[in-house]
């Protein structure tokens, strides 16, 4: 799967997220960070992971989705990773 | 303690109404002698499952919300949308139906009062809001999912504890008005409404706020209703309207409704030095245990002590009682009764308006207040529908060795219930709500001379 299109599936879930301001999804990049750039309230970076494990057919540890990162980049990241885990 | 001179004042309220798009429609309908009970097709759907199928619900359309349901956890709403934009997303995220209503309420409460953003936001205005459910969609589905589905804690999302929480109600409304003084909730069952209105008011009265945002609320839940219809105490087997019959004979238990009330409390001298539209006085609150041991069966002894606390050395001479009155055999009897002993037996009128809407369980106490604040400004005692036969025999309890109250039947006190609306002058109101765990609560309230 490559990176863009995970990008896509991601600006896809944060749309339903009606706390996010829907304007600044237009430019999402790698290096948007979820907190500082679109304002997601903290409590809402979990309902993404979950959103993102349905919608890419992946099952995250729990380990790492606390050390996950803010950025688009991170999430990206841990879905290829656990993808390739299997 | 009661700082001497300091007295509260109600200046605004609002709320969510049974089959009433607001607290306009609920005036308007209350004064037509109109039944906001309706026959409840969520009920309807579980077929023998379930014994009373009538209620006084209010769904999210009639509200003017949309649930967005989540694609996680089935039938689970994710959060809602407001159409008129009253509430915004980031508060909607966080709030179950009846804190929806309370924050709506509440808005409108504070508008009514004409408190400007700088009072609302003081250190001296505090809020006070609870509700007497504790289950409803959000956790049932949240347990269904990790209990029986086996899934993970996640699937539910990160608000189940601030859209369950006890006092989630209150702390929806203090983040949305951003309030800087008190922020609780009040739990005493069927008290519930009454009781916050009433801690709200001991706040100001005691000197510790200006202001209180106070009030009940009670979500409509099919997961509140079931726990009732299990108990077989709903009202079973009439139409719709005929349903909630306080007093009558043929009452079989009370319809389980649902709704909202908010108030606007305020300093007495406040208000009037600010030119404030002041609705009511609060005369004084009261509220004790029957200390009997029981959790349900309520107490003649308890009631009375109730009325002698709330009269203390005041006067309080009202002429309209406004009962809890559910509907069900022995409450009623027992609370129309305990009035006769205190009041006597003529010069008042008995007005139960839970015939009307139903039993709002954690709300009751403080929409049946807003229903006695519309009878001081409207001067009409609010019909006590359905109650058509009252008993012409004893009691079973008034014939026990050691009962103390009133001997005659409750037929002989038909002349203080009336049927129609009655045009009077009144000054002064007196509330009732009880609740199981032996809890009661009395309010007076005064017309603003």
């Amino acid at each position: 799967m490559e990176r863009q299109e995970i990008i896509d599936g991601l600006v896809e879930i944060l749309k339903t997220v009606r706390t996010i301001d829907q304007a600044k999804l237009q430019h999402v990049t790698e290096e948007t960070d979820f907190i500082a750039d679109l304002n997601t309230p903290s409590t809402e970076m979990i309902n993404i992971a979950a959103k993102a494990e349905q919608k890419f057919d992946v099952e995250f540890e729990d380990d790492d989705i606390d050390d996950l990162g803010s950025k688009v980049k991170d999430i990206v990241d841990l879905i290829i990773s656990t993808k390739e885990r299997g | 303690m009661a700082i001497a001179g300091r007295r509260v004042a109600i200046v605004g309220m609002g709320g969510a109404f049974p089959n009433c798009k607001d607290l306009e429609q609920f005036k308007q309908k209350l004064f037509a002698g109109e039944s906001l009970i309706r026959e409840w097709d969520e009920a309807l759907s579980h077929g023998k499952n379930i014994r009373s199928t009538v209620s006084g619900y209010i769904t999210a359309a009639e509200m003017d919300l949309e649930p967005i349901y989540s694609t996680l956890a089935a039938g689970y709403p994710e959060t809602y949308i407001d159409h008129l934009g009253r509430i915004p997303d980031g508060n909607l995220s966080t709030a179950d139906m009846g804190s929806i209503w309370s924050m709506i309420g509440s808005q409108e409460a504070i508008k009514m009062a004409g408190w400007t953003k700088q009072e609302t936001e003081s250190e001296e205005t505090g809020v006070v809001i609870g509700s007497g459910g504790a289950g409803h969609v959000i956790l049932r589905t949240a347990w269904h999912n990790f209990f029986e589905l086996k899934r993970k804690t996640r699937i539910a999302g990160s608000h189940t504890v601030d859209r369950a929480m006890v006092y989630r109600d209150a702390a929806n409304v203090s983040c949305l008005i951003k309030n800087k003084g008190v922020c609780e909730a009040i739990g005493s069952a069927c008290a519930t409404g009454l009781g916050n209105i009433g801690y709200a008011y001991r706040l100001i009265k005691f000197g510790i706020q200006d202001r209180v945002v106070a009030g009940g609320v009670e979500g409509t839940s099919l997961e509140t209703f079931i726990g009732f219809d299990a108990m077989q105490v709903l009202s079973k087997g009439f139409a719709p309207a005929e349903s909630s019959r306080p007093f009558d004979t043929s009452r079989n238990g009370f319809v389980c409704s649902f709704g909202c009330g908010i108030v606007a409390l305020e300093e007495y001298e406040m208000a009037k030095a600010r030119g404030a539209k002041i609705l009511a006085v609060i005369d004084n609150y009261h509220n004790n245990s029957d200390g009997a041991g029981n959790m349900f069966f309520p107490s003649f002894s308890g009631q009375k002590r109730l009325w002698k606390g709330l009269i203390s050395d005041l006067q309080i001479k009202p002429e309209v009682v406004k009962v809890h009155g559910t509907s069900t055999p022995v409450g009623d009897a027992i609370e129309l009764l305990s009035v006769v002993d205190i009041m006597g037996e003529s010069g008042y009128h008995i007005s139960a308006p839970k015939s009307q809407f139903g039993h709002m369980l954690g709300a009751a106490g403080a929409v049946e207040l807003i229903t006695a604040i519309l009878m001081l400004e409207k001067q009409q005692v609010l019909p006590c529908l359905n109650s058509d036969v009252l008993n012409p025999d004893q009691e079973s309890f008034q014939k026990s060795a050691d009962w103390d109250g009133p001997e005659k039947p409750l037929e002989a006190y038909r002349d203080l219930i009336s049927q129609q609306l009655v045009a009077q002058e009144i000054n002064q109101i007196v509330c009732l709500n009880y609740g199981f765990g032996g809890t009661n609560s009395a309010m007076s309230i005064s017309k603003h001379q």
